[in-house]
């Protein structure tokens, strides 16, 4: 879906400057999805990762990771829209916008190691509807991240890129989640 | 100046997964044996071990972390591990030409010519360091063995054995050397270019804790269409360790943690279908 300009958007000339800001980042963004996929794809898994004392195994370390991330991202949903003032009777608090940013942040190291460990122990796969739609989400997960992640300093960008951005990148982490996590928990039951 | 910080988190993010990417590439089987104490018969080894040289990259991510980790030849000192894990795991039979097996530079040079060779065995055993576990049965000549670490690796393999040495192929370049008597297999393994020395005791004479003797368990089941091919190495102590691949007869399938299987209806559940698991066993031939 794409967001339409609409009536108090500014003059058209500056409206596609806005919009021409995001070529590069999309492109760049674009390219970084590509490059996991096409890694995950040549690369051949050797199954070998680093795992953590204490688990039952990788899997539950990762699913443990996902689900950290997954908690922290909806943190960031939920004081996105505190931010934009889309709950009602909430008044942002002024260290909304730190609990915004750390929230992200710690949501995307603890999903980096995931990804490393996906990648390079198990590879891009196809072998069911489940593992392949894992793959295509895992790659375009860091791919959306990474254009947000370029677009935020930038100014003069029309209003919807950002929640648009955040929005996909969210969508894409929860469908990681339940390709994943949720299955591994349900497949192996919930625990270390 | 302001910093940048969205591109600092990115970039932080980008040296984290290099760091994991390199750290998983660098630490070997023989690191992982001199540093690690589950060489005895643990269920979940910590995964300490790692990783050849990937061969079939070509990106710059895995082309820089791969340069100069070729796989690890198992050196001596992980033999010295290996008497102590024999022992502490022993079954009943551990007859005195076990003590033969001196610590020794290739495991293969290990077996003494006088050792009793059953027709009839069957192996069980973590690898020296921990990190997978390997089974091997032999019934009358014909060997089955097969190697996993409950995560990607799953490695089968079939043969015939003479004079108490066996040495097999795997899939993706899988080697198996072993020599076996009455007592254990010793012997050494590659599977996914990692290699893997292990002493595994004979298992016969345990007794099950858990309603079935320890030992190799297999099961095939079509899973949305596909086949899959699950295969558990139950340990002396009861634990186990599977891995199941998917779509088996292909180059290199896909493979995964296997479902816990039920020891008591020989039954694991996944992804919805039923798997049921028959046990692969030298002394009478069954699976072969």
């Amino acid at each position: 879906m794409t967001a339409q300009p609409d009536a108090s958007s500014p003059a058209p000339d500056r409206y596609s400057l806005g919009i021409g800001k995001l070529v590069v980042p999309s492109l760049i963004g674009g390219l970084v999805a590509l490059t996991l996929g096409v890694y995950g794809r040549l690369h051949h898994p050797t199954g070998v990762v680093v795992n953590i004392a204490g688990f039952t195994s990788a899997g539950y370390v990762k699913s443990w990771l996902a689900t950290i991330a997954t908690v922290f991202a909806i943190v960031q949903v939920s004081s996105a829209l505190v931010m934009y003032g889309k709950v009602p009777r909430v008044r942002a608090p002024s260290w909304i916008g730190r609990l915004h940013q750390w929230s992200g942040r710690i949501a995307f190291l603890v999903a980096v190691p995931v990804a490393v460990d996906c990648l390079y122990g198990l590879g891009f796969q196809t072998y069911s509807t489940r593992v392949l739609i894992h793959s295509l989400l895992g790659c375009a997960f860091f791919g959306a991240f990474t254009v947000k992640m370029l677009i935020l300093p930038k100014r003069g960008l029309p209003n919807w890129t950002l929640p648009l951005a955040g929005a996909v990148v969210f969508t894409l982490l929860v469908g990681l989640w339940f390709t994943s996590a949720f299955w591994f928990f349900s497949t192996f039951g919930v625990h270390r | 100046m302001k910093v940048n910080m969205p591109l600092v988190t990115l970039l932080s993010g980008a040296a984290l997964g290099v760091g994991v990417l390199v750290a998983s590439i660098v630490s070997s089987p023989s690191t992982a044996s001199a540093s690690s104490t589950s060489a005895t018969s643990r269920p979940s080894p910590a995964f300490t071990f790692t990783a050849p040289a990937s061969p079939a990259s070509g990106t710059a991510a895995s082309g820089t972390a791969a340069s100069g980790t070729a796989p690890a030849t198992t050196p001596a000192s992980t033999a010295t591990t290996a008497p102590a894990a024999a022992t502490t795991s022993a079954p009943a039979i551990t007859p005195t030409s076990a003590s033969a097996a001196a610590p020794a530079t290739t495991p293969a040079a290990a077996a003494s010519s006088s050792t009793y060779v059953p027709p009839q065995a069957d192996y069980v055993a973590q690898v020296n360091g921990g990190g997978a576990a390997v089974a091997i049965s032999v019934h009358k000549g014909k060997v089955v063995a097969y190697v996993c670490n409950g995560h990607a690796v799953a490695t089968w393999y079939r043969g015939t054995a003479a004079h108490g040495k066996l040495n097999l192929t795997g899939k993706n370049g899988g080697l198996l050397s072993v020599d076996y008597g009455s007592g254990q297999a010793k012997g050494s393994l590659t599977t996914d270019g990692v290699h893997y020395s292990f002493s595994a005791p004979m298992v016969h004479g345990v007794v099950p804790t858990s309603g079935r003797p320890p030992g190799l368990y297999e099961a095939t089941a079509t899973v949305d269409g596909v086949q899959v091919k699950a295969g558990w190495i139950v340990l002396p102590d009861g634990s186990q360790v599977g891995s199941v691949e998917y779509d088996p007869t292909s180059a290199i399938p896909p493979t995964a943690q296997a479902p816990l299987l039920n020891l008591t209806t020989d039954t694991a559940q996944y992804d919805g279908v039923t798997l049921v698991a028959s046990l692969i066993s030298g002394l009478t031939g069954s699976g072969f």
